[in-house]
């Protein structure tokens, strides 16, 4: 069936959220909870709207309450009004009026792991696309030289720039530092980090309401594939999970990559590292399984971030396992990789147990 | 013309291409669909209450567009010469005229005598029905594109194209000698361009036409048209075949023999496969793209004889005809190359001789540079295809190529038909 069309449904109202996160500090980054910790168990009373505020709608005018994340009040007005600036569900924290965006752009932290985009090549440093308001920066002197060479940055480095990066190329990074507007500087400073290939990339960026994805202690990780021969079980996949919604997944090679082992050679013994391609644009040869099974990953990704499911290493691991059950169940043996619509549902349903 | 510029690097770009151009078992779409298959999609009409007709589709990746159709009458100018013609000579000469009219619309001069026999052959109207192709006017709408930008432009010609190419569709716009209906359609984008529009604007286009209803008409032959208040009397553009027997009164079942509104399909090419429907990586790794225009042709006489059986006999009997063709430039020719590692001056394969001088002279990475200058594969890597390194596609469409892509498209129990399908289940509200 190539086509399916669908009847137009009514969203769903916004769950009211339970406090079940894995890790207390998981909120923020791409599922935008701010600061409003919602993670912490429940101490303070907090009562929670379901209905949707909309950007400029009052909230309150009663003076009693304190204005929180996504409110304003009109400067050099003597009302106590307090007004929404963003669409989203309010959040009451004793005195506190905070509301929660159903969207928004990712908020960098020092030490996030983020996957960006090149966009702009400037003399001394780079314009990454990360998904927040504005442009992360990548300056010269926060790459690894090839080979990990530890020298001052020349201005032969400066004119070959692009060699390095240039417009359009993905890489793996960490949040280093943090202006006041919010923009973050980044720094590949680590063999995990660098230019990445062999594989494909997708943006869960934006997504709010629990699902996206979170912070968590592992934001990289290597997943077994379960080929159905030999030779492809001994092949990986490698996902990197931004946490600022970009995602790359693709092909493990040994030593590699942001999922690789932290006991690999340490900054001062970086020279002595094998087989690092960090600049390379060129793809290896990759086995048609290892495709698929890149694409499975990609569908349960999607599929988890379309029924509003976290998007973690756990759940990952667990939706993949359960496409691969799902795709040997399917009575024509077609194995199909595509995990859309009803397929996803199913998929996320027996992932949660409902 | 070629859409939006996407950035991706050429790693992706070289992944996406070589796991699209998978012959065995299929290719692997990123997105895990068969090469056939479209995204699912939400459909639904009537959503626009001061239209003659609306409809509005969401594609499940979040572009979503509208089309509201709105008719008004128009008088239509009559040559002072038809006056003192006899009704015979004025039959012929109108039709020429409207030939002439209508010359640039015509792609196929064939199939429209075949039309036209087959109108006479069936018809009990005493005169003939014509239209021209000033009796449409259509506007697409992108947000963050001007009206007269390239693209729009495009994008207006294209679905315009598959509308009057068969002069089909004008031709249920007639309402008698001096009057016509004056269709405006207003396809409005809603959502970002995420993928290229075209499918979407298209289907939207043919839902909307499939759900445009126009007032009955009350009054007769060549008086100033009355028409019915009462818009549930009103009758569809396109004779609906199952559902209501209402709305097909005799006026709209001499009209429309079973026929439908065009749809453009969006087909690609990476190596030897055909995909269809893109998303917007996909597109950037096409090697040709095609917009296909097809309709539901007039289909045979027995065929519109036996529509009241059941909407199965007529799907066997579904008789597409080709409207038009068009390459899109595919995003993929402005897409950056990639860099064979051999002469990659940062790529570590050929630092090994260099990466002491680099060490020690600030100079050093000229000197690899130099260096892998002097490798003797490195020439051929610059100009040759290398696996693993994206290269923009060179050239055109291959005809071989080309010609599959619309078989394809044309073939019988295909896409144009499931596709078709689908759309005629959408309920008209």
């Amino acid at each position: 069936m190539p086509i399916t069309i669908l009847q137009p449904s009514l969203a769903p109202p916004p769950k009211p959220r339970n406090d079940d996160a894995s890790d207390s500090d998981s909120e923020g980054g791409a599922d935008l909870e701010g600061d409003i910790a919602m993670g912490r168990p429940a101490k303070r009373a907090r009562t929670q709207d379901s209905s949707i505020m909309t950007p400029g709608e009052i909230i309150t005018d009663d003076p009693q309450w304190m204005r929180g994340h996504g409110t304003y009040v009109i400067p050099g007005a003597q009302s106590n009004t307090i007004l929404s600036s963003v669409a989203g569900t309010l959040a009451k924290t004793n005195k506190l009026l905070s509301v929660r965006p159903l969207r928004a752009r990712y908020t960098p932290e020092i030490g996030d792991l983020v996957v960006g985009r090149i966009v702009e090549v400037q003399a001394k440093r780079w314009r990454v696309d990360v998904g927040g308001t504005l442009l992360a920066q990548l300056p010269l002197s926060a790459i690894n030289l090839p080979g990990g060479i530890q020298r001052r940055r020349t201005e032969t480095d400066e004119l070959q720039i692009r060699t390095f990066f240039s417009e359009g190329e993905l890489l793996v990074a960490e949040v280093q530092q943090l202006y006041n507007d919010g923009a973050a500087v980044l720094h590949t400073r680590s063999l995990k980090y660098g230019k990445l290939r062999n594989g494909v990339f997708m943006s869960v960026a934006g997504v709010g309401g629990g699902g996206g994805v979170v912070r968590a202690r592992r934001q990289a990780f290597t997943l077994d594939i379960s080929g159905t021969d030999e030779v492809s079980g001994s092949e990986k996949i490698d996902v990197v999970l931004g946490v600022n919604g970009y995602i790359w997944i693709s092909k493990h090679i040994e030593g590699e990559g942001a999922a690789a082992e932290s006991s690999g050679p340490g900054i001062t013994r970086i020279e002595e590292s094998v087989g690092l391609n960090v600049y390379s644009s060129q793809n290896d040869i990759i086995p048609v399984d290892t495709m698929r099974e890149i694409a499975r990953v990609r569908g349960v990704i999607t599929a988890l971030v379309e029924n509003g499911l976290r998007v973690d290493e756990e759940m990952v691991i667990k939706g993949y396992q359960e496409a691969v059950e799902m795709a040997k169940e399917e009575p024509d043996s077609a194995d199909t990789l595509w995990l859309g619509g009803e397929r996803g549902k199913r998929l996320t349903n027996a992932l949660v147990g409902r | 013309m070629s859409s939006s510029t996407l950035l991706l690097s050429p790693a992706e770009l070289a992944y996406l291409h070589s796991s699209l151009s998978l012959t065995t078992p299929a290719p692997i779409r990123p997105d895990g669909r068969s090469p056939t298959q479209f995204r699912p999609l939400t459909a639904e009409t009537g959503i626009l209450p001061g239209t003659n007709g609306s409809a509005r589709i969401c594609f499940a990746d979040g572009t979503e567009a509208i089309v509201g159709v709105k008719a008004e009458v128009e008088k239509t100018p009559v040559s002072p010469y038809e006056f003192v013609a006899s009704t015979e000579g004025r039959k012929d000469h109108s039709e020429k005229k409207s030939r002439r009219k209508s010359k640039k619309a015509e792609n196929d001069e064939t199939s429209m005598d075949v039309d036209e026999d087959g109108d006479e052959a069936d018809s009990a109207a005493p005169v003939k029905m014509e239209g021209s192709p000033d009796w449409v006017e259509l506007s697409v709408e992108i947000p963050g594109l001007r009206d007269d930008d390239s693209g729009t432009v495009f994008l207006t010609s294209m679905l315009t194209e598959a509308l009057l190419a068969d002069g089909e569709f004008v031709k249920k716009l007639w309402i008698n000698r001096r009057f016509h209906w004056k269709l405006y359609l207003d396809i409005i984008l809603i959502s970002p361009p995420l993928s290229y529009p075209l499918p979407l604007l298209s289907l939207t286009t043919h839902l909307a036409l499939l759900a445009t209803r126009l007032p009955r008409l009350k009054s007769e032959a060549d008086e100033d048209p009355m028409f019915d208040d009462d818009w549930a009397a009103a009758t569809f553009l396109y004779a609906r075949q199952d559902s209501e027997p209402k709305a097909t009164s005799t006026q709209s079942t001499v009209r429309a023999p079973a026929s439908r509104p065009p749809i453009t399909l969006l087909v690609m090419a990476v190596g030897d496969n055909i995909i269809f429907d893109p998303s917007k990586e996909e597109l950037a790794v096409a090697d040709s793209a095609v917009a296909v225009s097809v309709a539901e042709g007039p289909s045979s006489l027995n065929s519109s004889e036996s529509d009241p059986d059941s909407t199965s006999t007529t799907t066997t009997k579904r008789n597409l005809h080709l409207l038009s063709v068009r390459t899109i430039d595919p995003p993929s020719r402005l897409t950056p190359p990639g860099v064979p590692n051999s002469v990659n001056a940062t790529a570590w394969g050929t630092m090994t001789a260099a990466t002491a001088a680099a060490a020690a002279t600030p100079a050093g990475s000229v000197a690899s540079t130099e260096g892998a200058a002097k490798h003797p594969d490195a020439r051929v890597d610059e100009t040759e295809d290398v696996v693993g390194v994206w290269k923009a596609p060179r050239g055109g469409a291959k005809f071989a190529m080309l010609g599959a892509m619309v078989a394809k498209v044309l073939e019988r129990g295909g896409v144009a038909d499931e596709v078709l399908d689908g759309l005629e289940g959408v309920e008209l509200t």
